[in-house]
């Protein structure tokens, strides 16, 4: 290799070094507040003078947080199943198809990337007041699966591009109609796709703000606008609390997803 | 006539102006190995594609026993096929990817089992039911693929050149298997490769392609001893060809005179032409002698020597005939000439008559 970390010399410690400094960067937020969620100090004092799981108790007792995660969670469990479904059926146009402007069509699905968030955010809550989506789930559904869809589209179309079609030829000279072939043989083949599409979808609502917020009603609100309607009244450390659940579930579908990479490549 | 097993009638296959199959005709008989042989992009592959169905033809039908097939779906006309790339299913094991095709036709547990174990019997991968495909050779792969497109006993078999991606070795151990298999189960199959030496070890019959259109039909004897066309000739055998002019013709024999004077007499000629066209004789390599003195006149020819290559059983020497026209001759180990000849040597080769053909030039 052109650049081999073991022939560096001095310089291996300075980039590891600048390594270390980057992921304590990027880590040491989320670390600092995980500690307060457990800290003793009302008034987030660093370090806490003590650890206490009152915070997660005054979290759990409250209906407000709770019913906001249940939203949260509802609208990424659907919008999960609707860009995957969304995605598949379009990313089976997309690698498949022979149409013209292909290639079009798959930049204009992924324009949601691109576009600043906000905009979208603007944008929608125009169209759902004519509407009177906002502040309703299929509002928040479908203000999420716009930029959750991209995302499946990328993963089940990347899958779909390795899997060779003459496996699913194979299948129909088999015996099995198109449509069995595609359920049997080629849907299994890129499920590691599928599932990477479904964690990456979910996470993606999971933690969205922008757009929950233009999307909220005071009925109805999801984890990340609670967390940030509360920020804005008083800083208490059951913040702290809501935000290292948020997080965990992150890590955790994060490792999950990471292992299903793992099981594809072995 | 009786009704031929299986019958490509007159198959035209067009995209938009390009022609990939011109009236394809051919009869295939119950259990024949019929080998498409022909370079890339000269319509073996379309056939082959047209009589799976994944492709209709523009024009044309495909009988088997008598009934069109062209109506039925792919999923139903039963038929067997390997592909040139791997095609098992990566999630399922072994024995489940041979059993695909029986659960899809509702088979009962039992007769499955029963079934996949003497499949995978025939290819010789005994016990290997719960192999995952991912972690077999390629080799192995393909034998499975067999295996699953056998199990089902289809009528007809398609092999699309199932054996490119392998080394030449296992290639050679895997077209043995497949000769055995063909003889054990008595299946029809259709084979297409591009490399002549597997058509030749595996085909009671070879069909040559070229652009679109079939050459040739025959076993390989007769292709190599009476090529049809200047393209069959040159396709099998390494032939060398020497351009003349017909300088007269009686009966289907020709003479050809070449640049310089020089003349070969009562070769036999292919193709309609008249005196003055031009011309090829071809002349098989193991057919020519090499010899010092000259031979009779009207079947040799002076050349001069242009290298010489050891290659173990024989030697290799290059020549030129006088008016630059390239041709090699193989002289066998132990070959009096073998260790003599020089570059520049002043030689004439000679061959026996049945060996050289001539060609209108098209």
């Amino acid at each position: 290799m052109l650049l081999d970390f073991d022939k560096l010399g001095a310089w291996k410690w300075a980039l590891s070094a600048i390594c270390a400094v980057m992921a304590l960067f990027l880590l040491l937020p989320i670390l600092f507040i995980v500690a307060l969620s457990f800290g003793s100090s009302r008034w987030l004092i660093f370090p806490p003078p003590g650890w206490t799981l009152k915070w997660y108790e005054e979290l759990f007792a409250d209906p407000r947080w709770i019913g906001a995660a249940l939203t949260s969670a509802k609208i990424g469990v659907i919008v999960m199943v609707l860009s995957v479904v969304l995605g598949l059926l379009a990313s089976m146009a997309l690698v498949r198809g022979t149409f013209r402007g292909r290639a079009v069509l798959r930049a204009f699905f992924l324009t949601p990337m691109v576009l600043p968030v906000v905009i979208v955010a603007v944008a929608l809550y125009a169209a759902f007041l004519r509407l009177g989506l906002n502040g309703t789930l299929p509002g928040f559904v479908i203000a999420h699966l716009i930029v959750a869809l991209p995302f499946a589209i990328i993963t089940i179309s990347g899958a779909l591009e390795t899997f060779d079609p003459s496996i699913e030829d194979a299948a129909i000279l088999c015996g099995a109609s198109p449509w069995e072939a595609r359920l049997r043989v080629t849907l299994p083949g890129i499920r590691h796709g599928l599932f990477s599409a479904a964690i990456f979808s979910f996470l993606i609502s999971w933690d969205e703000v922008v757009l929950a917020i233009f999307m909220a009603s005071p009925a109805l609100q999801t984890l990340p606008v609670k967390v940030w309607t509360t920020l804005r009244q008083d800083l208490t450390p059951v913040i702290a609390a809501a935000s290292t659940l948020l997080v965990a579930l992150t890590v955790i579908l994060m490792i999950v997803a990471a292992l299903i990479r793992k099981g594809k490549s072995e | 006539m009786t009704t031929p097993f299986l019958h490509i009638n007159g198959i035209r296959k067009t995209y938009g102006d390009v022609v990939a199959t011109d009236h394809v005709e051919l009869s295939i008989a119950e259990g024949e190995f019929m080998t498409f042989l022909g370079p890339s992009g000269s319509g073996k592959s379309t056939t082959l594609y047209i009589l799976a169905g994944f492709q209709d033809p523009t024009a044309g039908d495909i009988r088997l026993r008598g009934q069109s097939i062209l109506r039925t779906p792919s999923h139903k006309r039963n038929i067997g096929m390997v592909f040139q790339r791997y095609t098992l299913f990566p999630h399922l094991s072994v024995g489940e990817n041979v059993a695909f095709p029986l659960r899809v036709r509702r088979m009962g547990q039992a007769e499955v089992a029963a079934k996949v174990k003497r499949a995978l019997s025939l290819v010789r991968l005994d016990g290997f039911e719960d192999r995952m495909p991912a972690r077999m050779s390629g080799g192995q792969q393909q034998r499975v693929a067999l295996a699953r497109a056998l199990v089902y006993d289809p009528p007809v078999l398609l092999m699309d050149e199932p054996l490119s991606a392998l080394d030449k070795k296992l290639r050679e151990e895997i077209q043995f298997e497949i000769r055995r298999i063909h003889q054990e189960t008595g299946v029809t199959i259709l084979y297409v490769t591009h490399d002549q030496e597997e058509a030749l070890r595996l085909s009671d019959r070879i069909a040559i392609f070229n652009r679109g259109k079939i050459e040739q039909v025959g076993t390989g004897p007769e292709l190599y001893a009476n090529p049809a066309t200047h393209f069959v000739a040159d396709f099998i055998g390494d032939s060398a060809f020497l351009s003349g002019r017909l300088a007269s013709l009686k009966g289907g024999r020709a003479a050809i005179r070449f640049e310089g004077g020089q003349q070969i007499v009562d070769v036999p000629l292919h193709g309609a032409g008249q005196e003055g066209q031009a011309a090829d004789l071809m002349l098989r390599p193991e057919r020519m002698e090499l010899t010092p003195e000259a031979g009779p006149a009207g079947a040799s020819l002076p050349v001069t020597v242009q290298d010489i290559t050891f290659l173990g059983n024989c030697t290799s020497v290059a020549a030129r005939t006088d008016w630059g026209d390239a041709l090699t001759v193989r002289l066998n180990f132990g070959h009096p000439l073998a260790g003599r000849v020089a570059r520049g040597d002043r030689l004439n080769v000679r061959w026996s008559p049945e060996a050289a053909h001539a060609f209108v030039r098209g």
